[in-house]
């Protein structure tokens, strides 16, 4: 049991999904040749000025809304002012001490202590910085602005997590809600999630927060895991070595897993806020934040909690169908065409999702996964057939049936048919048959299971077991 | 050099071409004072062709205009009158200039001024100081002192120039011109190079009344890209009025020291006559926070300058310096070191320094919360129970000599005492050519309550018909 | 409160403008000058809690739509030093993410 306490806080950012900028209307476009995608307004222009995207407030206030948080109906954007090559103005329009939102919090499981939920400090809106690119030109960085002036969201968490999983935990479901929501697509892969980690130790029983470090630079929350992990290993280090933490900002690497201190940070930024004049405060009527209220979809939680209560789900299989609003909305639709609930969700676990998480769709129309379903219950194909037929309902346009007898997978519940499969099983396994006379009935079952292989599972399970039992006196 | 306006003496059947070369010969023989920065035959041939295309019932067809070269147009390089935008030629033009030109309006030429609008004499210009057109060892005031002096000398009937701490009214007063600076929000900023931006404010030079406000009238209106302006129609171009009968115009008292210079207090005194004599009740007001006018300016308009000058890095455009060690923080000291006057410089770190850490609340925050009380004092002066306009001077002395007040900085901030106020509070106001003091023009203030530039122009184009311009105060 | 040499010097950091060495006595001067001077403003102590706004109290906002604003010149015609679409400065410095 170790005698330090981990604290971690997390910030992430995440791309709004709007179709133009945060303040001008050029694309946001990812791929595009670089500098295609600029303007005088995001290239920092001498003259030009920016104009809020209305889109990218209304995503914003949804994904607070969606993290418990208070819209506040009037909130300020801000100048963060700093030189890079990266920003074309020499300053960030971000929100400071206005933020649009405050004060919400998100639930989740822990895998350490169970459902629990973490403190959101703010949400604001504010906008991307362009890309560098180091190793492109020897001697030189090149500049590359189409990403300049993309809407983001910052989400700041409390200091509330207490190990590197739980923050991996976090991060999944904070993700999970704003795609939920439409906020943001959420991508580590594509950049439009990036995460920073606070992590700071201490004794257990002490109140007081020790000194933090930022973690940054990664890619995965995998990696956010991996990270925290090396960091608190460096922190308690360094402090069981008698020393002191001091506060800086470091990299992840992921491929050492090592973490290693920004080279030559000449002084802590002082980043000067103030108001941006060119924009007077972002008011938002309450009716409006009421609206975007009402639009939000039916949250996770929410959604698995009456799935269980409506349609007597398992909660395993209530939550995977919870865990994304297409796989919801695929269930709800497979409802609709009639199909009874628990063996709806038991056909999308086990036979829908592999598909899904391959390609992003459900191949299978509602309607003909209903159809299945139902020919399933009335004994027209087996279980065992129905899933060879499955996966060839994306292609075919036939009814279900229809395919069903191309491909030779009706049930057959015909005595005499029947009655050959088991003649050609008992005179094909004599031993069994002998054994099964001695008293093993349970040998039944291997009998059945040998008709439904020699009729290549179109033997009717249930009208085989009675022929046996008659055959075998 | 001629004072009547070009374009009215030119005959609409083939306008555009004529003036274009009328201009020409002006601008040539203007050069001495260096109030341009840019002009050429073949543009000003362009914009006469493109004229000749517009119906000429237009309502600016084929007048002239002079552009302080913070405005942005394609046509021309626009260099804010800074080595750090040498060459610079905008792949964009502003809104204000669009709807112009839209309007028939001929760009004549990029005009002269101090460096990013920052000063009070275009003393600051690194291309060279303008001449008074009346005296040349004297300054034409600034920042819009180019835009000023062109107009004072015929060369064209009106220019735009910019006003942040009263840029326009001050080398209006200085040059013996019409300066209208509009309410805070009326005319977009799309296209003017920011410098202050709560502040800055495109506004208008003229030879009369009428002229100044065809221009405002056609420049403003909301715009899009523009978060700043207001959600009001454009201002409509008031007619005259013959007499000032029911109007109650106000003198702050604050503004008519006990020293002020005699042939400015001549001249006020004889504005305040005359505008008696057209009816209007005078009255007493106090604005007792005007006096901490300009420090306050001096606190926010740096402060808002050193993020909006913080893009001019030779990274993206302009050109570009490297220091000896070669890397990125080079590139930037060096270009800004080089690229920036010694008056620019000096309001960028002081505008650095009200925000930065530990200063913030005792500097920057304070200043805006005496703004408030400043604009307060405004606001009960012109609201329900005060006046309808007020009157002071423009200038606290006529144009100085160069040299003068450029070894004090806070001496030259000083030349903005009576129209700085006027800025922090985002009110319309112009200056009004009143008479002369041994030769050198004298400017009356007149300010109207937010939005009601129209009283205010009407009560000036009354005073205008009966105060001679030309002639001496005392 | 007066500025001192090195407090110059640090906001010329801050706001990245070379000093050379020979102007800085001058510049301090001219700095405390300048900031003595708006030190008044410390006699003002009845000043309201909101600041002043200029203009329209909200900020108006546009619509998601692609439109970008034309440029009547590329980023390369612009651009000090511009090579296969890429604005270029020097690589190395103190800002280095390494």
């Amino acid at each position: 049991m170790t005698p330090w306490e981990t604290v971690v806080g997390l910030e992430v950012h995440v791309q709004l999904g709007t179709r133009s900028k945060m303040f001008c209307g050029c694309s946001t476009a990812f791929g595009n040749p670089p500098n295609s995608n600029v303007c005088p307004v995001c290239l920092g222009l001498p003259g030009a000025l920016p104009v809020p995207n209305a889109h990218a407030i209304r995503l914003a206030a949804r994904a607070a809304l969606a993290l418990g948080c208070s819209v506040h109906g009037r909130s300020v954007f801000a100048r963060k002012n700093y030189f890079y090559p990266d920003l074309p103005k020499g300053y960030q329009i971000s929100q400071f001490d206005q933020p649009l939102a405050t004060g919400g919090a998100v639930a989740f499981e822990s895998p350490e202590r169970g459902r629990m939920t973490v403190g959101i400090t703010r949400l604001h809106v504010e906008e991307d910085a362009g890309k560098l690119l180091h190793d492109r030109f020897p001697g030189k960085t090149a500049v590359d602005l189409n990403r300049a002036g993309v809407p983001l969201a910052e989400i700041v968490s409390e200091p509330d997590m207490r190990s590197p999983a739980e923050a991996k935990a976090y991060l999944t479901t904070l993700r999970q809600l704003l795609v939920y929501v439409g906020a943001s697509e959420c991508s580590m892969e594509k950049g439009s999630l990036r995460v920073d980690a606070n992590i700071s130790v201490r004794r257990p029983g002490e109140t007081k927060l020790g000194t933090k470090c930022e973690v940054k630079n990664l890619n995965s929350f995998a990696n956010v895991e991996r990270a925290l992990h090396a960091e608190r290993a460096r922190q308690v280090g360094l402090l069981e070595a008698g020393g002191r933490v001091t506060q800086m900002t470091l990299l992840f690497n992921a491929g050492t897993g090592q973490v290693k201190p920004l080279r030559s940070k000449e002084e802590s930024h002082d980043y000067r806020y103030f108001p941006d004049p060119d924009l007077p405060p972002l008011v938002l009527a309450p009716a409006w934040v009421k609206e975007q209220e009402h639009e939000l979809p039916e949250l996770p939680d929410a959604k698995r909690e009456r799935l269980i209560a409506s349609h007597g789900l398992a909660a395993y299989d209530a939550g995977v169908i919870a865990s994304e609003q297409a796989i919801a909305d695929y269930f709800e639709a497979v409802l609709q065409a009639g199909a009874e609930p628990k063996a709806a969700a038991n056909w999308i676990i086990n036979d829908a999702m592999t598909g899904y998480n391959e390609s992003g769709e459900f191949r299978v129309p509602p309607v003909r996964l209903a159809e299945l379903i139902r020919l399933v219950a009335r004994n027209v194909v087996s279980q065992q057939a129905a899933r060879k037929i499955f996966p060839e309902l994306g292609n075919d346009d036939g009814s279900v049936q229809a395919v069903a007898e191309r491909l030779e997978l009706l049930q057959v519940s015909d005595t005499g048919a029947l009655t050959d499969w088991v003649d050609e099983v008992l005179s094909a396994h004599p031993a069994e048959v002998a054994r099964y006379r001695a008293g093993e009935t349970k040998l039944i079952g291997f009998f059945v299971g040998q008709v439904m292989k020699r009729s290549q599972g179109k033997a009717d399970p249930k009208g085989v077991q009675p022929v046996i039992v008659g055959r075998l006196g | 050099m001629t004072s009547v306006p070009i374009h009215a003496e030119v005959s609409r059947r083939e306008p555009a071409g004529t003036v274009a070369r009328e201009l020409a010969r002006r601008l040539q023989s203007a050069e001495p004072l260096n109030a341009t920065l840019h002009w050429s035959q073949s543009a000003l041939d362009a914009e006469a062709a493109r004229i000749a295309t517009l119906d000429p019932a237009s309502p600016l067809y084929a007048m002239p205009l002079a552009l302080k070269d913070n405005l942005v147009t394609t046509e021309e390089p626009t260099t804010c009158g800074s080595r750090i935008l040498e060459g610079y030629v905008s792949p964009f033009t502003g809104t204000a200039v669009g709807r112009l030109r839209d309007a028939g309006a001929l760009v004549a030429c990029k005009a002269n001024m101090d460096e990013f609008a920052m000063g009070s004499s275009t003393e600051h210009s690194a291309y060279g100081r303008v001449k008074h057109p009346l005296d040349p060892d004297r300054v034409p005031g600034g920042s819009s002192g180019g835009s000023a002096a062109l107009v004072a000398a015929g060369v064209v009937p009106a220019a735009l120039g910019s006003e942040t701490g009263g840029s326009v009214r001050q080398p209006a007063s200085f040059c013996g011109v019409v300066g209208v600076k509009p309410s805070y929000g009326r005319v977009s900023r799309y296209g003017l190079v920011a410098f202050g931006s709560s502040l800055d404010c495109i506004s208008v030079f003229g030879r009369t009344v009428d002229d100044a406000a065809r221009v405002l009238s056609v420049m403003s209106g909301l715009d899009p890209l523009d978060a700043t302006t207001v959600d009001r129609p454009a201002m409509a171009v008031p007619s005259p009025l013959r007499d000032l009968r029911g109007l109650t115009v106000g003198l702050p008292t604050e503004y008519f020291p006990a020293d002020l210079h005699p042939g400015v207090r001549a001249g006020l005194d004889r504005t305040i006559a005359a505008a008696r004599e057209l009816g209007a009740e005078i009255r007493e007001v106090s604005l007792p926070y005007s006096r901490y006018a300009v420090p306050t300016y001096y606190i926010i308009a740096p402060a808002e300058a050193a993020a909006n000058l913080a893009r001019y890095d030779g990274v993206r455009y302009g050109p570009r310096r490297v220091g000896s060690e070669g890397d990125i923080r080079s590139l930037y000291r060096a270009t800004r070191g080089a690229g920036f006057g010694a008056e620019v410089r000096r309001r960028i770190l002081v505008g650095t320094y009200v925000l930065s850490a530990g200063y913030y609340d005792a500097y920057y925050r304070k200043a805006q919360a005496v703004r408030a009380l400043i604009a307060q004092d405004f606001q009960r002066a012109l609201g329900p129970g005060g006046v309808d306009l007020l009157l002071t001077p423009t200038t606290p002395t006529p144009a100085f000599k160069a040299g003068e007040k450029t070894e004090d900085p806070v001496a030259m901030y000083l030349a903005d005492i009576f129209v700085c106020a006027i800025s922090l509070a985002g009110l319309p106001a112009m200056s009004l050519p009143v008479g002369r003091d041994q030769g050198l023009p004298i400017g009356a203030q007149i300010i109207a309550p937010e939005f009601e530039e129209g009283r205010m122009l009407a009560a000036a184009g009354a005073l205008e018909r009966v105060l001679g311009a030309a002639e001496e105060v005392r | 409160m007066s500025i001192g040499r090195e407090q110059v010097l640090h906001v010329a950091t801050l706001a990245e403008i070379g000093v050379d060495e020979a102007d800085l006595p001058r510049l301090v001067e001219q700095l405390n000058r300048i900031v003595s001077y708006v030190e008044q403003l410390d006699q003002v102590s009845d000043a309201p809690a909101e600041p002043f706004l200029a203009g329209p109290a909200a900020t108006l906002l546009r619509e998601d739509v692609v439109a970008p604003a034309r440029l009547s010149r590329a980023p390369a015609e612009l651009a000090p030093e511009f090579r296969d679409g890429f604005f270029l400065v020097p690589r190395h410095g103190a800002m280095d993410e390494g």
